[in-house]
């Protein structure tokens, strides 16, 4: 009989503090009350709430998630389309697609970029973001990234494009276009933020564990030293390889890429030097992150 | 949202404005709900297009009964990101937040913003299905407790609990990211 009153004893306390943690979070979320406001509220419960609120502060970031405005843009595009075409066909059998899971999306592109024809995709690989065939090459990534089944190889990967997207801020901001400059330092930022996560140690030890043994990096022109993969059935011992070796291209595109985008500062036109600034800056930020992930040795 | 409802009523009658005006205001929030579910940039840009597909395809059978215009949106997003959770190949997927807000286009701090971001999902994938659950439609969608019990099908209660258990988990998961980042 004690250890029933016990127990519910138990319960009420319990529910009584899954309410004001609830009511701080409340406070927290939508009228921008601090952690210290919350706590001199429920002194009895500081101890136990301040960890569980300084989680929620750190938790509320998530609310700075956007979508990023490429995909905005192509999306409202898309839904005003399919909203015409609801005017037309009333019966929506039109929308009546189930959700796809990714490989079926990658499948349809790959599907899209056949039709596009292997003329039009080795066009779009060398095109610019203002140029037509952009969305082509950004596809064509897209579906290189989908196939590769590693953290090291997607980190490689991610590299040479760091690389790309470097060479077309500089060649947007010889056309002064500040715009462009702007969005691909976004993707700059992407591509080296996917390396900071992807080279750190768990990354790459979780995926000795979960790679398919036979992954083949998909291999460009920016980065040669990834061409040289070592042989062998001693898969973890590659992948450190891979990722030292991974570790000195991120060195040295830093260094070459940090010069290069500095020395245009000279010569570019002047309303497109603030943006170049900004993308100097994240460029400079983003490799030194991605750097600071190989600190640690598996 | 103010005047949802008259916005809804007149969606359901065909006007694609209205329908419009909708579709701008939750755009944002259901794609940080399904990104911050799913740890995926790729996967949620796919899945937020398909919700919005799919309540336009099926707004004209929508009916107030007990349930808002945005927790009925919001568990079209929930079945589709259930469906990909189950179908989804086991690899580690990251996202990463293009935009960062509140940043002020300062490069180190959107940088930090970004691995902040991606430690958060990271941590909140080792939750369980309806720890994740909750904390998603809290803190990415914004949602009160009352909303997020309707759209769980539970007791505001249970939701309660359902928080609590999930922030004890979540710190512990951050705490483990720390610990290794800062090692690193």
């Amino acid at each position: 009989m004690l250890c029933v009153r016990h127990y519910w004893e138990l319960m009420r306390k319990s529910r009584e503090f899954d309410n004001i943690l609830d009511e701080c979070l409340e406070s927290l979320l939508t009228e921008g009350a601090t952690v210290e406001q919350c706590l001199q509220r429920f002194p009895k419960h500081a101890d136990e709430l301040k960890p569980l609120l300084e989680t929620a502060l750190a938790t509320r970031k998530a609310s700075t998630i956007k979508p990023s405005p490429d995909f905005r843009d192509r999306a409202r595009y898309q839904f005003h389309s399919a909203l015409q075409e609801m005017g037309r066909r009333k019966s929506g059998v039109f929308f009546r697609w189930g959700w796809q899971p990714r490989w079926a999306t990658v499948a349809a592109t790959v599907f899209a970029l056949f039709l596009a024809g292997g003329s039009t995709v080795a066009a779009a690989s060398g095109s610019m973001p203002d140029d037509p065939l952009y969305p082509i090459k950004l596809a064509t990534e897209r579906v290189q990234l989908a196939f590769t089944f590693s953290a090291v190889g997607e980190a490689e990967l991610h590299a040479k494009l760091a690389d790309k997207r470097v060479a077309e801020i500089i060649h947007m901001a010889k056309e002064n276009k500040p715009e462009q400059i702007e969005r691909t330092a976004q993707r700059l930022v992407t591509d080296l933020t996917k390396i900071a996560l992807l080279s750190s140690p768990r990354e790459v030890t979780s995926s000795i564990a979960m790679a398919p043994a036979a992954e083949e990096a998909p291999v460009a022109e920016e980065a040669p030293l990834l061409t040289q993969r070592a042989g062998g059935g001693k898969e973890a011992h590659d992948k450190v390889d891979r990722r030292a070796r991974l570790k000195e291209i991120i060195m040295h595109q830093a260094d070459n890429n940090t010069a290069r985008l500095h020395a245009l500062l000279e010569t570019a036109p002047e309303s497109a030097k603030p943006a170049l600034q900004r993308a100097i800056a994240l460029s400079e930020t983003g490799y030194k992150k991605a750097l600071e992930s190989f600190r640690e040795k598996p | 949202m103010p005047g949802e409802e008259s916005l809804v009523q007149r969606a359901k009658q065909g006007d694609r404005e209205a329908f419009a005006q909708l579709y701008e205001e939750y755009f944002d929030r259901i794609y940080r709900y399904i990104a911050f579910k799913t740890g995926d940039r790729v996967e949620a840009e796919d899945m937020t297009q398909q919700v919005f597909l799919n309540a336009l395809d099926a707004i004209s059978s929508f009916k107030w009964k007990g349930i808002s215009f945005s927790a009925w949106l919001y568990r079209i997003a929930h079945n589709l990101v259930v469906d990909y959770l189950r179908k989804k190949p086991k690899r580690a997927a990251t996202l990463v937040s293009e935009s960062p807000a509140g940043s002020d286009g300062n490069p180190q701090l959107m940088a930090e913003h970004s691995l902040d971001i991606e430690r958060l999902l990271s941590a909140c994938q080792r939750l369980t299905e309806p720890q994740r659950q909750v904390i998603s439609l809290r803190f990415a969608g914004e949602l009160p407790i009352a909303e997020v019990a309707r759209i769980m099908g539970k007791s505001q209660g249970a939701v309660k609990a359902l928080q609590h258990s999930a922030i004890v988990a979540l710190r512990k998961a951050l705490l483990g990211t720390d610990e290794e980042v800062q090692r690193i």
